[in-house]
């Protein structure tokens, strides 16, 4: 990393420390140190941040600005679900035929790979950051972000053991799913990791990749393990780990 | 979610809701009705949120999909995304000078930011939500979020710079005979 990268990813840092457990910024605050040149115009980035951050921390929210928040609070009721279509005798009746009609195809339907795709997905679009795990997550991170590893392939996970250790781990249809967040030239991806034997319906001989509306997610399986990288960048950039 | 839960929840919340609705809205009042629109939704919305410790992240979302929502985004926000690369370091005011500063002007200068760089920023100097976070929210690449940091940043400084070059010169001596010229 040269200075001027170091630059670009020191000024997201927040002046009041609260990133400094955030694995992306470590080697460019070690960096800063080594070098004076770099640790000076991280020193003098740092104070002009504060120096703005504190003025904008001193501007007061109206007087009566609480209180009508609290008032209104107050008045407004939760929304209530809709009544639940069960309680209602005449969609009884037909949901019970087309369950006849369905129980067949059902048995021979991939739904199980589908869910794990729905899944993952639900979990991108719910889960807002997934830091904060155990060293697992960090190993299973440095799997995916070696720049020297193309994806869509065998890679060196050992389930097991990244369970132990920690790494964030999802359960999908009483099955263990890890994930992990990881950065390819400053973008972030999610790589979920499965046991094949846990999802046979989601095992696919080629590497398949899909559409998701903003994400693209790239699935395919080694000989244990069935992978899963969902991306916000565009199936472009999902494409060049491949 | 009980009324002393809310109550905790407005308490931790509405005051840096509030800041960044103000550098969105430019306005008091209607960043005080975005503040409020926000947490009505809460009331109505919120208690289904699967991680309470997502609430921070939601509100900020919220507010921010809210003053989306309400006005249609001009032509020139897509359009600055088309800005050549980063300009190097500009000369900026320094740090005694910006803490010397009223809060109001250092808050106008930011105001003057455009859009795209002036969320990202403000949600920065806020210092609630990780970069990550921001991304998150405005549904964009990290990388996105640092080259707009920077951005911002540098048209930050140069407000700032002017703002404050201003000020100096409205500062007339009171027996100056030209006083009354400045005013």
């Amino acid at each position: 990393m040269n200075n001027e990268e170091a630059k670009f990813i020191l000024q997201g840092y927040r002046p009041n420390g609260a990133d400094a457990g955030d694995a992306t910024f470590c080697a460019a605050v070690e960096q800063a140190k080594r070098d004076p040149a770099l640790g000076e115009w991280f020193a003098r980035q740092q104070s002009f941040d504060t120096a703005v951050g504190a003025k904008l921390a001193q501007v007061a929210p109206p007087s009566g600005l609480r209180a009508a928040i609290l008032a209104g609070g107050k008045v407004t009721a939760p929304v209530r679900p809709a009544p639940r279509w069960w309680n209602r005798p005449a969609w009884v009746g037909a949901a019970a035929g087309v369950a006849l009609l369905l129980t067949a195809g059902v048995a021979l339907w991939p739904n199980r790979a589908e869910a794990l795709s729905d899944f993952v997905l639900d979990d991108m679009r719910t889960s807002g950051g997934h830091e904060g795990h155990g060293p697992g997550s960090s190993v299973l991170q440095a799997v995916f972000s070696n720049p020297d590893a193309r994806l869509g392939q065998a890679l060196p996970v050992n389930f097991a053991q990244l369970h132990e250790t920690g790494c964030r781990t999802l359960l999908c249809q009483g099955n263990h799913v890890l994930e992990a967040c990881f950065n390819r030239d400053g973008m972030w991806f999610h790589a979920y990791v499965v046991r094949r034997a846990d999802f046979p319906a989601e095992v696919r001989n080629s590497l398949l990749i899909s559409d998701h509306g903003k994400m693209s997610m790239a699935t395919w399986a080694d000989d244990e393990y069935v992978y899963m990288v969902v991306s916000r960048s565009g199936r472009k950039n999902l494409e060049l780990l491949l | 979610m009980s009324s002393e839960m809310f109550t905790q929840l407005v308490d931790a919340h509405y005051a840096p809701l509030y800041r960044f609705a103000l550098s969105l809205t430019k306005s008091p009042s209607d960043a005080g009705d975005l503040t409020q629109q926000t947490f009505f939704i809460w009331a109505k919305q919120g208690h289904a949120l699967r991680e309470a410790g997502k609430a921070k992240s939601w509100l900020f979302t919220t507010l921010y999909r809210e003053f989306l929502r309400g006005r249609r985004r001009s032509e020139r926000v897509s359009a600055l995304e088309e800005l050549g690369p980063v300009e190097a370091d500009p000369p900026a005011p320094e740090v005694d000078v910006v803490a010397g500063m009223d809060a109001g002007l250092v808050v106008e200068a930011l105001q003057e930011v455009d859009e795209t760089y002036r969320v990202p920023l403000t949600l920065f100097y806020l210092q609630d939500l990780s970069y990550k976070e921001i991304a998150e929210m405005l549904e964009v690449p990290i990388g996105t979020v640092m080259s707009r940091l920077s951005r911002g940043k540098v048209q930050l400084r140069v407000t700032l710079a002017r703002k404050e070059a201003g000020s100096q010169g409205r500062v007339v001596a009171f027996n100056n005979p030209q006083a009354r010229k400045f005013s």
